[in-house]
């Protein structure tokens, strides 16, 4: 199976870049302020030289490059991001396929009569990831590396040793070959595996492909033998293609940025309402709900919520959104929210049970009790209890206690 | 050690129901009543359905001596008052 590997190296520090050139040469962390306990989710190759790695805790990256700059990450920038890149390749083949952020695989075959060679197949898909969705722009875009071989493996090695804007073609028969020089830090194996094939001497491709298949099976096991076909170039691992699911989107700007949950809820009804009108959504039930915001420092903000059972009702979305933003309020004021509905399918009914189940139904009451007495601290709800029935007095006779299951 | 919870405790209390609510009334000489005040309009009263008098709980320091009356208004609403001996004042109170 001929494929070609789109990669783009540090893909966050690349968005990043896009929006603040001035940044260029410095270096970067994202994760957000060295104070925070988070990770290193991305940093720049001169914040690697110094010893920073993704993954570890942001305060030991400032202990490591105490003059980098350290960034909030923006997940949902990187995705719409990378959304736009897939999209672009798209236009040259159908078969795209999302392996991580940066880096996507792209079923070449049956495309030999439409491009002068390859390399002119792996130049253009170059060149419509720099025109991706208008990125194009005079502080620089994004710069891909592309490479094409047999097999996932092979092409993603050949983009991985390609310089940004380049191809690399590794021609069918000869993987083994072009993979044998490379570092064994390339194979797709954990950092245990890394370090044994360390120990045993085997520090290229090549040293991988010339142990015995039943020898690298007695050590590694089945992992072994995938990492020996890998080394001979024998990569059988399918392109598996994005599938595309139908989503209807609405977007409102805030005139003056919102910071309450009442305005947030406002907009929300009022977006749902728009969703609920359009004709997709007509007779149709909806799984997934994503929720974003643009947020007042540039940043975004984003929620999905998937639904237990996909929903027709306006006001049962409502109600999850109104929950979700209580949950997690963004931490700025919000300037643009868009909602998301996808996971669209037909409207089912919903089959009653013959005997009606009160105990389950009760068991389900008190549960959703138990969460609003979590939420406000006391139960909300009372219910009624007959004190003096007897009684001549009627305000002695019945009163209101506190539901507590 | 557990948690504060950071939610003051509150007492479990008993709400009564159908607690009697002030109402202004006018009454004849006799003590009974022949227009109601309600939401700003006064009411006339057209037929006394029932009147019966509680006298109860002596035994407490809040003694409960009532009479009440059933009432049709002009506008046809019925609604049940009761005087309180004790307090001279008029209420209005839901009474099944």
């Amino acid at each position: 199976m001929r494929a070609a590997c789109v990669f783009i190296p540090h893909f966050p520090i690349a968005v990043e870049l896009l929006d603040r050139p001035d940044l260029r040469g410095r270096p970067l962390v994202i994760g957000g302020a060295p104070e925070q306990r988070k990770a290193v989710l991305d940093c720049s190759p001169e914040a690697e030289a110094q010893g920073a790695r993704p993954g570890m805790p942001l305060r030991q990256a400032l202990g490591l490059c105490p003059k980098a700059a350290f960034l909030e990450s923006d997940l949902a920038r990187y995705q719409d991001a990378f959304e736009a890149v897939l999209h672009a390749l798209e236009g040259i083949s159908p078969l795209v396929e999302a392996a991580d952020l940066g880096r996507a695989y792209v079923g070449v075959e049956g495309l030999e009569g439409l491009y002068w060679d390859e390399m002119a197949l792996g130049e253009a898909l170059v060149q419509a990831v720099r025109l991706a969705d208008g990125q194009a722009r005079s502080t620089g875009s994004l710069l891909p590396s592309a490479g094409l071989g047999e097999g996932k493996f092979a092409a993603w090695a050949a983009a991985v040793t390609s310089a940004p804007g380049e191809v690399c073609l590794v021609p069918a028969g000869r993987e083994a070959a072009f993979l044998a020089p490379l570092d064994v830090f390339l194979l797709p194996c954990s950092l245990d595996t890394m370090r044994r094939l360390g120990l045993f001497g085997l520090h290229t491709i090549g040293d991988v492909a010339s142990v015995p298949l039943g020898a690298i099976q007695a050590q590694f096991g089945p992992d072994g033998r995938r990492l020996w076909e890998l080394a001979h170039g024998l990569d059988w691992e399918p392109l598996r293609p994005r599938r595309h699911e139908e989503s209807v989107s609405e977007r409102l700007a805030f005139s003056e940025p919102a910071v309450s949950t009442e305005a947030l809820s406002v907009a929300g009804r009022q977006l749902l309402g728009r969703l609920f009108r359009q004709p997709a959504l007509r007779h149709r039930a909806v799984r997934q709900m994503r929720l974003r915001a643009a947020l007042s420092n540039g940043r975004s903000w984003e929620r999905t919520v998937t639904f237990r059972e996909a929903t027709a009702d306006r006001d049962q979305v409502l109600y999850v959104l109104r929950c979700t933003l209580e949950a997690a309020l963004p931490s700025r004021p919000v300037e643009e929210m868009e909602v998301t509905l996808s996971g669209l399918t037909e409207e089912t009914g919903k089959q009653e049970g013959l005997f009606a189940a009160k105990g389950h139904r009760r068991a389900q009451l008190e549960e959703a009790l138990r969460q609003l007495k979590a939420r406000f601290g006391q139960s909300p709800v009372y219910h009624i209890v007959e004190v003096e029935p007897w009684s001549r007095i009627p305000e002695r006779r019945l009163a209101l206690i506190d539901y507590d299951p | 050690m557990v948690a504060h919870p950071r939610t003051p405790a509150r007492p479990h209390r008993l709400r009564p129901l159908r607690e009697p609510r002030p109402v202004a009334v006018e009454a004849d000489a006799e003590g009974r009543p022949v227009a109601v005040t309600l939401r700003g309009q006064r009411l006339r009263v057209l037929q006394v359905q029932d009147t019966w008098r509680i006298d109860d709980e002596w035994w407490r320091e809040r003694p409960v001596s009532r009479v009440y009356w059933q009432l049709t208004l002009e506008d046809g609403q019925v609604l049940t008052l009761y005087d309180d001996l004790l307090a001279r004042m008029w209420f209005r109170q839901g009474y099944r």
